[in-house]
């Protein structure tokens, strides 16, 4: 069988669940995205977001109320869920209860009429990858929950002919150490069959880990498309910052003072943002903990703080504190010496992010 | 403590066994036993109270020229009535409610619930208010007094009993389901009957069982619409009662006609007890 893959584009699509409505409320606010062919792609965002909302649009299940959806530059947006080449697994195991594991890995290959022989080879190739070849006869709801969201994983891996294989929060009910080698293994299938894999995942580090490209989106809105890395530097929004990253990114109210440099309070923050176009001079300043470091002695660029709280990591330590009412999160190694009291944080200008209209400058 | 429990656990159980079982048995010994046997003193055990006898049995058969009541053909009667007017109503009860449960409809300020409703509405009313409307529209359509007819009848009648059910049991059969297989790459009635379907069995048994049960045990329209050409096993039983009344045959009768409800509740008894009649996939 030949391998077909494909390109997926999503053309101006928007959606709303209440189109008759005279003030529709969207679910999916109109944008365009192409996900390339063989590649893995995760949607992160919090519960509520449209992130299942536009997975359904790709797999067909919903039909977007405007714009196209292109396989390969051929418009599917009118083509039923059973005629598009899309796996899909949810985030709860779905498997047909009446059937034994092998059937269940079969069915969708049955459904599309392959051979006998042609099934047996891809199931046997798929309860390997997926550690299932012992139950391959034992009926599929005897399983523990974990084991049928393999088979629901199985089902979607089994067609060498998908276009994508999309999968809605798949892991959340595996148990961790799982979870890992699973993630590995869908990372290995991607690399050896090239098959495009779409993730929805609300965690962050699931996303980060999993995938090449990461689509962040808020209120139906896809806010940023990156990399992990562009992501956890180079936030587009307060959101982003906020979203990404534990602790969230420090983000200060600030005032724009000269062309470079922002004013918290008193103290003066030089950025390597240009600052001399803006109109609104009440922006933010955003800085992730991790890149915040600590300064021997006041110089430029630092802000004094007084220590709150210490937490202890174990791989690093979180220091709390306030510079007047402004609190301040910084990650340091484990190793250095916390002095009590005040101490000066030191603010790297390449590394301040500075939003205004909660976008980045 | 625990003992206290067990035993009253125990000795309900055995009571309500008692309850139950007894009557049963009193019928068991009855319908053998003559005008004697029954009316001049209490007697239970044949051969040591009385001298057990078959005529309460052979009258069943026997046809009335020859002084039986031959309920035979009222039984098979019962049967196909009863049997057809289930499977109908599974059949369409079933796919209704598939599609009360998957599918959003609207008409005016009608919703899916308030179909729903209507559907049960038909058991609210005292099948009193029905008998006219249902005697008129026979009549019009020339099915009183026919096997037809009563079928037509008893399909109004059991079909909500099994959009009730199955509409309660579809909605919980998680949408992803549905979802998967058409993802899998069935078309949406390949899905409903290669996936749906198999899950539901539980639910169609139970449904179905309900429908068995309230076909086979309805007098009242099987009393109203029909006369002499057709008879159902409840009329004629209750026929059998003359100015002697005939406990024997009566005791008889009322054993063959629960037979078939305790072979269902048997075979539907596995189904109930295993717990898999709700919930059947999580």
């Amino acid at each position: 069988m030949e391998e077909q893959m494909a390109k997926i584009d999503l053309s101006n699509i928007s959606h709303t669940y209440n189109p008759l409505d005279p003030k529709p409320t969207y679910a999916l606010n109109p944008f365009s995205m192409t996900w390339e062919n063989g590649k893995r792609y995760a949607i992160l965002g919090p519960s509520g977001c449209g992130k299942t909302t536009m997975l359904n649009i790709v797999s067909g299940l919903v039909r977007p109320s405007k714009g196209e959806i292109l396989f390969d530059e051929m418009p599917v947006t009118d083509l039923k869920t059973e005629d598009r080449n899309i796996a899909q697994v949810f985030q709860f195991p779905v498997i047909y209860n009446t059937m034994t594991v092998y059937d269940n890995l079969a069915f969708p290959l049955r459904c599309r009429e392959f051979t006998k022989e042609k099934i047996e080879e891809r199931v046997k190739s798929v309860s390997d990858t997926l550690n299932l070849s012992s139950f391959l006869n034992s009926p599929a709801r005897k399983l523990t929950a974990d084991q049928k969201q393999l088979i629901s994983l199985g089902r979607g891996l089994v067609r060498e002919d998908v276009a994508a294989v999309l999968m809605d929060e798949p892991l959340t009910v595996i148990d961790p150490d799982l979870k890992f080698r699973l993630r590995r293994n869908l990372k290995e299938i991607n690399e050896q069959y090239k098959t495009t894999l779409v993730y929805v995942t609300h965690d962050q580090n699931e996303a980060m880990t999993f995938a090449e490209n990461i689509i962040v989106m808020d209120q139906g809105e896809i806010v940023q498309v990156g990399l992990p890395k562009d992501l956890f530097e180079k936030p587009k929004t307060t959101f982003v910052g906020y979203f990404i990253g534990s602790p969230a990114m420090n983000i200060f109210h600030s005032t724009v003072s000269s062309d470079h440099e922002v004013k918290i309070n008193d103290t003066t923050i030089k950025t390597n943002s240009n600052l001399g176009n803006l109109k609104d001079k009440n922006v933010k300043l955003g800085i992730r903990s991790e890149f915040i470091e600590l300064a021997e002695k006041e110089k430029s660029n630092t802000v004094k703080i007084k220590l709150t709280r210490v937490e202890d990591f174990g791989n690093f330590k979180l220091l709390t504190g306030k510079m007047g009412d402004v609190v301040i999160k910084s990650k340091v190694e484990r190793e250095k010496p916390i002095p009590d009291g005040e101490l000066n944080l030191y603010f790297p200008p390449e590394k301040c992010c500075v939003y205004s209209d909660e976008k980045l400058v | 403590m625990s003992k206290l429990y067990t035993f009253l656990k125990y000795f309900f159980i055995t009571f309500w066994t008692v309850f139950v079982v007894a009557p049963f048995l009193w019928a068991v010994s009855t319908s053998f036993k003559d005008f004697q046997s029954v009316n001049s003193k209490v007697t239970y055990i044949p051969w040591l109270d009385f001298e057990p006898t078959l005529e309460g049995w052979r009258v069943l058969i026997k046809s009335p020229a020859k002084g039986g009541v031959d309920i035979v053909e009222p039984y098979f009667n019962s049967i196909f009535v009863t049997c057809t007017a289930s499977l109908i109503s599974i059949v369409l009860g079933t796919l209704a409610a598939y599609a009360l449960s998957r599918f959003t409809f609207k008409a005016g300020f009608v919703r899916n619930n308030d179909i729903t409703f209507f559907f049960i509405s038909q058991r609210i009313m005292p099948p009193i208010v029905l008998s006219i409307p249902f005697f008129i529209f026979l009549s019009t359509i020339g099915l009183l007094d026919s096997l037809l007819g009563l079928v037509v009848v008893y399909i109004v009648l059991l079909m909500p009993i099994a959009v009730w059910i199955m509409v309660d049991f579809f909605n919980r059969v998680p949408k992803e389901l549905d979802e998967t297989a058409l993802i899998d790459g069935c078309n949406p009635y390949q899905a409903f009957y290669k996936v749906v379907l198999p899950n539901s069995i539980p639910g169609l048994i139970v449904a179905g069982m309900f429908c068995i049960i309230f076909g086979w045990i309805d007098f009242f329209f099987a009393f109203i619409l029909t006369f002499t050409e057709v008879q159902l096993l409840p009329v004629k039983v209750v026929a059998l009662n003359s100015s002697i009344t005939p406990w024997w045959s009566l005791s008889a009768s009322a054993l063959v006609s629960v037979a078939p409800l305790i072979i269902v509740a048997f075979i539907v008894e596995r189904y109930l007890s295993k717990g898999n009649l709700s919930g059947a996939l999580k």
